[in-house]
C-alpha cells in the first residue's frame, strides 16, 4: 500500500515537476535572448592576452550566473583567457587593498561605491570614457560623476552603471493611514510611520548602523533637508544649521516609528525585515523586492515604490543604491584588454539589465531603449510584478539620483567619510539621546576635517578652501 | 667440549665521516633545526611589524604606498580621535573581562572534567568542539543567534515569556543584542568567553591531572576536606599553569578583530569597537594605511609585555 502510494506520488511529482521546469524554461527563454546580443569590435591588440576580473556577488544572483557565460564568451571570441571571482561586496576594498599592496592581481576590479582613496593606483579611465561617449551618447549624471576627481581631473573610475534607490513600503500598511502612494515627504513617512508602528506594531527601517545603507539613507536624508558633506567646491559644510535640522528630524522619526534595531544592522538586514513582513518602510533597490517575490510571495505583492522623500523645502535626491565602478589598477599588464571587456560590457548593457531582472541601471541610457520608454519595462514588468506597473517610479530616476559627496564630487574623503561611517554614527548619537544635534555635528566635523586635511596633503582634494 | 669463540673480525679503520660528524655536532644542527622556524617567525611575523611601524611614521596610503615620513603625526592623530580611545578602553576591559571570566569557568570545568563520570569523553569533545570551529563561523553563527528579526535568542525567550507583549523582562519582541551599548558589549565578551574557554579548559586539566597524587593523598591523610584542598593545594600549585592560560587568551582576544567584524563592526557607535578592527576600518576601508598603522601599532607595547611575561613563566617552569 505504501509502496503503491509512493510510486503513485512519485510519478505525479514528476509530471508536475516537468511540466513546471518546462514552462519555467520556456518563460525564461522567452524573457532572455542569446548570452550576448552583439559583439563589440576591438580597436586594441588583445589576442592572446588574460583578463582576470574580480567583482562583487550580485545582489540578484542569477545576474552572476549569466555574467560569467558573457565574459567567457567574449574571451573565446577575442582569443582571450578569462576568469571572474566574485566575492561579498563588503570584501571588495580590502581584497583590492591587498592586490595592490602586492601589485598583482585582477586586471578589472569592480566595487559598488566610490573608490576616490584609490585614485594613485588606478588607470585614468577618461580616454575610455570619451570613447564610449562617442559611441552611445552621454552618461546619467549619476555615472558620470561617481567616478570622476575634478581637482585632478581624472576619471578614476568607468561607472557603467548603476541601481536605483526607491523607497519600498507595503501599501496594505500604508492605505490604513491615507496614504495609499506611500509617503513622499519626509514629515509624511514620520506621521504615517509612528501611526502605524502605533496601531499596528510595525516599524520603519532606515538604517544608522556601519553598514552601506546606513552611509546612503543618512545621505538621502541630508540632503532632503538641503545639508550635505562638503559643497560644490569641497569645503567641509556638515556642521549647519540644516544638518542640525536633519538630525532633529531623525531623532523624532526613530523615537517614533523605528526601533534600536536599526543600530546593529548590516547591508541586508533591511532587506530581510522587508521580506519578513516588518517593515512599513525602507530605503532599498528593487533587489529586496526581487527576493520577497521568491520568498514571501505575498509581502512582494504588497510591496510599492515611491520617489525620494521630500524635505522641508521640497529637495528630494537619491544615491545610487549600487554605483558600479569598475577600475583598472595600475599594475595589470592587461589594462587594453579590460578597456576593451569595459567597451563590450556597455555595449551589451540591454542584456545585463534584463538579466538583473530590471536592477542594473545603464549608465548610457540610449543603450536599453527598452527600459525607459513608454510601455518599456518599468512600465509593464516582465518579470512578473502584480500590478505590472509597479517600478514605474524608476523612470526617472536619472534625475533624481545623484552621487555620494553632492553638490560635490565623490573624492577620496567620501571613500573615507562612508568607510569610517561617520554619517549613521552622527544619526545614531543623536537618536539615542547620547549627543544633541549640534555636538554630534559639531562631532562628524571634527572627523570630516580630519580626512580633509590627510587627503588635501595627498593632492586628491582641494577646491575652494 | 666448548668450540673456541672466534675473535670478532677487525674491521679496518677507515677516515672519519666529515658529514655525519659535521650532523652529529649540536653547534651546527641546532641553527639547522631552527632556521625553518626562524624565517618563518621573521618573514610572517618580523617583516611586517617593521613595515607596520615604517607605515605608522608615514604618510601612505592604500593608493599610493610611496613612504614620506610625518613623524609623530599620524600617532598623535590616533591618541586625540574619540573612536580610538573608545576602542583602547573596549580592548582592555573585554580583554580583562574575558580573561576573568575564562579563568573562573575553566578552572570549573578543569575540575569536572578531572572526576569520573559517565560519558566524560563525550562532554570533553563538546567543549573542545568551540575551540575546533573556525573564528569567522562562530561569529557567523552567533550573529544570526543574537540578530533580529530571525534571532534565535529572541525567539526562545518570547516562547518562555520574556520578551514580547506583556513578556516579564521587555515588551518588545527583540532584546535588541547587538544594538543597544551594554548588551552588545555583552554579546561580544560572551562569544570570546565562548571561544576562548576550551583551550583555557584544556591547559588547566593538563595542570591538575600534573599534581603528584602523593600530595593529594597526603591531604586526604591530614583530613584536608575538598574546599581546604582546592583553596590551599590545587589552585596554589596551578597557579603557573593558570598564568599560562591566562596569557594565551589575552593574546587571542586583544589582537582578535574577527567577532567584532562579523557580529557588530563596531557599532553602536563604537560601543564595541576595538583596535584591530579600528585599525582595519582606518586603514583598509578608508585607504589611510599610515593611520591604520599607527592605530594597530598601539597593541604592540601590550602583545609584547604579555609575551615577556610568557618567556618569563615558561623559564621559571623549565628551571623548576
Amino acid at each position: 500500500m505504501v509502496t503503491h502510494r509512493t510510486r503513485y506520488l512519485s510519478r505525479r511529482s514528476l509530471m508536475k515537476g516537468a511540466g513546471a521546469l518546462a514552462l519555467g524554461v520556456s518563460a525564461r527563454s522567452l524573457l532572455r535572448g542569446p548570452v550576448t546580443a552583439r559583439q563589440t569590435p576591438t580597436t586594441r591588440n588583445i589576442e592572446g592576452t588574460e583578463l582576470k576580473i574580480l567583482l562583487w556577488q550580485h545582489f540578484v544572483p542569477v545576474h552572476d550566473a549569466w555574467f560569467s557565460a558573457f565574459v567567457e564568451e567574449w574571451g573565446a571570441a577575442n582569443g582571450v583567457t578569462t576568469q571572474v571571482d566574485y566575492i561579498n561586496t563588503a570584501e571588495v576594498p580590502t581584497t583590492f587593498a591587498a592586490e595592490i599592496a602586492a601589485q598583482e592581481g585582477h586586471d578589472l576590479v569592480e566595487h559598488i561605491a566610490s573608490l576616490g582613496q584609490y585614485e594613485k593606483s588606478l588607470v585614468d579611465m577618461t580616454s575610455l570614457i570619451e570613447e564610449a561617449k562617442s559611441r552611445h551618447g552621454e552618461m546619467s549624471g549619476v555615472c558620470a560623476r561617481s567616478g570622476y576627481n575634478p581637482t585632478t581631473g581624472v576619471n578614476y573610475s568607468f561607472v557603467h552603471g548603476y541601481a536605483p534607490d526607491p523607497g519600498d513600503y507595503r501599501k496594505s500598511l500604508w492605505d490604513t493611514v491615507e496614504l495609499p502612494n506611500g509617503p513622499t515627504t519626509w514629515q509624511e513617512l514620520l506621521d504615517g510611520g509612528t501611526r502605524i508602528k502605533a496601531e499596528q506594531g510595525i516599524q520603519l527601517g532606515i538604517g544608522m548602523s556601519n553598514e552601506i545603507d546606513s552611509n546612503m539613507a543618512g545621505q538621502a536624508l541630508l540632503w532632503a533637508f538641503d545639508a550635505s558633506v562638503q559643497d560644490a567646491s569641497e569645503n567641509v559644510t556638515i556642521n549647519s544649521s540644516e544638518t542640525i535640522a536633519a538630525l532633529d528630524f531623525m531623532k523624532q522619526l526613530y523615537d517614533g516609528a523605528m526601533t534600536p534595531e536599526v543600530f546593529g544592522w548590516n547591508a541586508a538586514s533591511n532587506n530581510q525585515l522587508l521580506v519578513a513582513g516588518q517593515a512599513s518602510y525602507i530605503l532599498n533597490s528593487i533587489s529586496a523586492y526581487r527576493a520577497a517575490m521568491e520568498q514571501n510571495p505575498e509581502v512582494a505583492k504588497d510591496i510599492f515604490f515611491s520617489y525620494p522623500l521630500a524635505g522641508p523645502n521640497g529637495t528630494a535626491l537619491a544615491n545610487g543604491h549600487a554605483v558600479y565602478n569598475a577600475m583598472i589598477p595600475n599594475y595589470s599588464p592587461n589594462q587594453d584588454t579590460a578597456a576593451e571587456f569595459i567597451l563590450h560590457l556597455v555595449n551589451n548593457y540591454e542584456a545585463k539589465t534584463r538579466e538583473s531582472l530590471l536592477y542594473d541601471f545603464p549608465g548610457f541610457p540610449s543603450i536599453a531603449p527598452d527600459l525607459l520608454a513608454d510601455g518599456g519595462w518599468l512600465d509593464v514588468d516582465p518579470f512578473g510584478s502584480d500590478p505590472v506597473d509597479k517600478l514605474t517610479v524608476l523612470k526617472t530616476a536619472n534625475d533624481y539620483t545623484t552621487n555620494i559627496g553632492h553638490p560635490g564630487p565623490a573624492n577620496a574623503v567620501l571613500g573615507s567619510v562612508f568607510g569610517e561611517f561617520v554619517l549613521p554614527n552622527m544619526f545614531a548619537r543623536v537618536a539615542r539621546g547620547e549627543q544633541t544635534s549640534a555636538e554630534s555635528a559639531a562631532e562628524a566635523e571634527a572627523q570630516i576635517n580630519a580626512f580633509y586635511e590627510q587627503w588635501a596633503a595627498e593632492g586628491l582634494v582641494g577646491g575652494g578652501r | 667440549m666448548a668450540a673456541p669463540i672466534a675473535p670478532p673480525p677487525t674491521v679496518p679503520r677507515t677516515a672519519p665521516d666529515t658529514n655525519r660528524y659535521l650532523l652529529d655536532r649540536e653547534k651546527f644542527l641546532g641553527p639547522i633545526m631552527l632556521l625553518p622556524a626562524v624565517i618563518y617567525i621573521v618573514a610572517l611575523v618580523g617583516v611586517p611589524l617593521v613595515i607596520a611601524i615604517a607605515y605608522a611614521f608615514s604618510d601612505v596610503t592604500v593608493g599610493d604606498q610611496s613612504i614620506d615620513w610625518v613623524g609623530l603625526k599620524n600617532f598623535r592623530n590616533s591618541w586625540g580621535n574619540a573612536a580610538f580611545q573608545k576602542a583602547l578602553k573596549n580592548s582592555l576591559i573585554f580583554t580583562f573581562v574575558t580573561q576573568a571570566l575564562v579563568m573562573i569557568l575553566g578552572n570549573i570545568l578543569a575540575l569536572v572534567l578531572a572526576s569520573d563520570f559517565k560519558g566524560k569523553r563525550l562532554v570533553r569533545f563538546l567543549i573542545l568542539l568551540p575551540w575546533a570551529t573556525p573564528v569567522a563561523l562562530v561569529a557567523v553563527g552567533w550573529w544570526w543567534i543574537f540578530s533580529p528579526p530571525y534571532s534565535a535568542l529572541d525567539y526562545i525567550l518570547r516562547e518562555i515569556g520574556a520578551l514580547g507583549p506583556g513578556g516579564w523582562w521587555s515588551n518588545d519582541n527583540n532584546a535588541y543584542w547587538l544594538a543597544l551599548p551594554d548588551r552588545a558589549q555583552f554579546s561580544v565578551v560572551l562569544v570570546q568567553v565562548w571561544r576562548v574557554l576550551p583551550l583555557a579548559t584544556v591547559i588547566l586539566l593538563a595542570g591538575l591531572t600534573a599534581i603528584p597524587q602523593d600530595v593529594r593523598e597526603a591531604a586526604n591523610l591530614d583530613g584536608a576536606g575538598y574546599m581546604r584542598q582546592l583553596v590551599w593545594i590545587r589552585l596554589p600549585l596551578l597557579a603557573p599553569i593558570m598564568l599560562v592560560a591566562f596569557l594565551f587568551g589575552t593574546v587571542f582576544v586583544f589582537s582578535d578583530m574577527i567577532i567584532v567584524y562579523i557580529m557588530t563592526r563596531g557599532q553602536p557607535n563604537d560601543a564595541t569597537q576595538v583596535i584591530p578592527h579600528l585599525a582595519f576600518m582606518r586603514g583598509v576601508q578608508s585607504g589611510d594605511l599610515a593611520s591604520g598603522a599607527s592605530v594597530a601599532v598601539f597593541l604592540f607595547p601590550v602583545l609584547a609585555g604579555v609575551a615577556a611575561l610568557m618567556l618569563r613563566t615558561a623559564r621559571r617552569a623549565e628551571t623548576s
